[in-house]
């Protein structure tokens, strides 16, 4: 997941100078652990799925805001806020849009069939569509992406930065001024 | 007047604190079903990576920064609609709320005016699509209002939140750097329609303006910027020089020290309680540190002499206004503060010197200077005797209103000092040479 967003961020970094210094220090890691865990017994116990998914979307949003003093976190709270909603609000799966997800080279019975944990079909009842995944990203990895993942891919991009020692502020490209952050 | 003041506050207090956000949560439902159909979906997506970037890429002006959120706010709502326009608002709120800790009534009260704004706008295009005009001509139209009514409302939440004259803030900002942004939002007009005929490529040149013009007004304000803080720098040094003056003067005259100082703070404090204008509450105190500057000219066996003077010793100490005034005039500078030097040992019932000017005959920055003067000369400790108490020295002030001193400028010194506590009284009655914090707001 994201592998080809954060292996081009890899190289952006390193083109820009950076090396890995040393990784950064996240709080509350558990938070991140019990959220894997429960998308993990979703995929184990289908039936409860939607449950299990709801809630380790609220502890992964947990988690971001005890990182929060880093922009990248906030921008990944920001993605994650999203795709919370389309997922809350559409029975803890996210609605894929069929149409462009058949541009893809999986296998799309699961989502059909309503086996697959993670993702359902979207359909006229689906609620909030413009937040599930409706958007044909054809490269580097072909992918159906929803606006929620343009935040996660752009927090990964910005987190890769840090952890290579180049970080980016946007608040400081907001202000006006050079983009590099003085830490 | 009073009521109609009150009137209009509670007014603006319920327009910026509930119609705005109300609207706002109004806007952004009726938008919702606007958003719902599929062929809405890749615009939607379009203008979320557009307000991204126009976000994070400002344009810096002289002291605000511009964004071009504006503009492809702007662009939406004419190339499909307010429901586009609301998006990339909501979006922007949503970006800053999760980046900035702000405070939520602003931030709402900010994301009202703004879906107000569009809204509006949208509602003004509706209404005049059926006209038979050129698109080009509406589409300025439209620009135009949107400028306006954003700033209108704009210049409503500022004025209740920062407590100012709606008129006047509307009216400055229409002034100043928001016609930067009817320049962008013009731009995005135009854009929009080339982007109808043309396709994406239109981007490109629309890029290339945008970066050239970021750039252009870049170096602008830089140099703006620069200038003005030459300006700041050679105000600063003057302040120094002038303070470093006073004390020089001051120094002369070992029964005096940090009396120049003083004087400039009161005569100060004076011109701010009557309403004077910041640039002559300036030259006020200017003239405050430079009002004994003719004591140069006075002999040291004199200025320094431990007894009593004679009358020749005393009529030589009375030149020193004379001679205060004819180094300023010959220096050329300061002019405006001629009077202050020359006039600062009048009184009001004309037995004063050099000239006898009696009542109005006498300057303003004068009569301010001698209440000033003699309220110092009256608590500072000399090294043969205390200062009076500053009750005593006030009653000597209220004696003296309408023979010696303006009897309305009495009654506001008298009161200025009254205002003050204790501690802070005694800690500027105390000023000796040249202390940092004085510096500090001299220099400031």
């Amino acid at each position: 997941m994201l592998l080809d967003v954060i292996g081009l961020s890899f190289v952006v970094a390193l083109l820009r100078g950076g090396r890995i210094k040393e990784f950064p220090k996240f709080h509350k890691l558990s938070l991140l652990f019990i959220s894997i865990a429960l998308q993990a017994f979703s995929a184990l116990y289908p039936p409860a799925g939607g449950i299990f998914v709801s809630i380790s979307y609220a502890f992964i949003l947990a988690f971001l805001m005890f990182n929060r003093q880093f922009e990248d976190m906030r921008i990944f709270m920001m993605g994650w806020f999203l795709n919370a909603l389309a997922i809350w609000t559409n029975n803890g799966r996210m609605p894929i849009d069929l149409e462009q997800a058949k541009k893809l080279p999986y296998d799309l019975t699961p989502v059909i069939n309503g086996t697959n944990f993670k993702h359902s079909v979207l359909t006229e009842s689906t609620n909030l569509p413009f937040l599930t995944d409706v958007i044909y990203m054809p490269s580097i990895i072909p992918r159906v992406i929803s606006i929620g993942d343009i935040f996660i891919m752009l927090g990964a991009f910005l987190l890769v930065q840090r952890l290579m020692n180049k970080p980016i502020s946007l608040l400081q490209l907001r202000e006006g001024k050079n983009y590099a952050t003085k830490s | 007047m009073q009521r109609k003041v009150e009137f209009g506050s509670t007014m603006k207090k319920i327009v910026v604190t509930w119609i705005f956000p109300l609207a706002a949560l109004v806007i952004f439902y009726d938008s919702l079903s606007d958003w719902e159909p599929r062929e809405h979906w890749g615009v939607l997506f379009a203008y979320t990576l557009l307000t991204i970037f126009s976000t994070f890429a400002p344009i810096r002006t002289l002291n605000t920064i511009l964004t071009l959120n504006n503009a492809v706010i702007f662009s939406g709502i004419l190339l499909f609609g307010a429901w586009v326009g609301v998006w990339s608002a909501v979006v922007e709120t949503l970006i800053l709320a999760f980046l900035i800790r702000s405070n939520p009534v602003k931030a709402m009260a900010n994301i009202g005016q703004l879906v107000l704004t569009i809204w509006f706008v949208g509602l003004f295009k509706n209404s005049i699509d059926h006209v038979p005009a050129s698109t080009m001509l509406m589409d300025l139209l439209l620009a135009v209002s949107y400028w306006f009514i954003n700033i209108v409302l704009c210049g409503l939440g500022i004025s209740y939140f920062f407590k100012t004259n709606c008129f006047t803030t509307v009216q400055k900002m229409a002034k100043g750097t928001t016609l930067t942004y009817l320049l962008l939002m013009v731009m995005a007009g135009i854009g929009s329609r080339l982007f109808e005929t043309y396709g994406l490529y239109t981007l490109v040149p629309m890029m290339a303006a945008f970066i050239t013009m970021s750039f252009v007004f870049h170096q602008y304000y830089d140099s703006m910027n620069k200038l003005q803080q030459k300006v700041e720098e050679v105000k600063t040094f003057n302040h120094k020089f002038l303070t470093a003056m006073a004390a020089s003067i001051d120094a002369r005259d070992r029964y005096t020290s940090g009396h120049s100082q003083r004087v400039a703070h009161w005569g100060r404090e004076i011109a701010k309680d009557i309403g004077l204008s910041a640039t002559k509450v300036e030259e006020i105190y200017v003239g405050g540190l430079l009002h004994d500057i003719g004591k140069i000219g006075i002999e040291d066996e004199i200025l320094n002499k431990k007894g009593k003077l004679t009358p020749e010793e005393y009529d030589k100490i009375k030149q020193h206004t004379v001679i205060g005034y004819e180094i300023i005039l010959q220096a050329g500078m300061f002019n405006e503060l001629l009077p202050a030097i020359r006039s600062h040992h009048e009184r009001i019932d004309g037995r004063g010197y050099p000239d006898g000017l009696a009542g109005d005959e006498i300057p303003l920055m004068a009569r301010i200077l001698a209440i000033s003067d003699a309220f110092d000369a009256m608590v500072a400790d000399r090294p043969y005797r205390k200062g009076l108490p500053v009750e005593e020295a006030l009653q000597e002030i209220k004696r003296g209103s309408g023979t010696q001193f303006d009897p309305i400028l009495a009654e506001h010194f008298i009161r200025i000092v009254h205002r003050l506590p204790c501690e802070e009284l005694q800690s500027i009655i105390g000023i000796e040479s040249i202390p940092q914090k004085q510096l500090q707001e001299a220099i400031r």
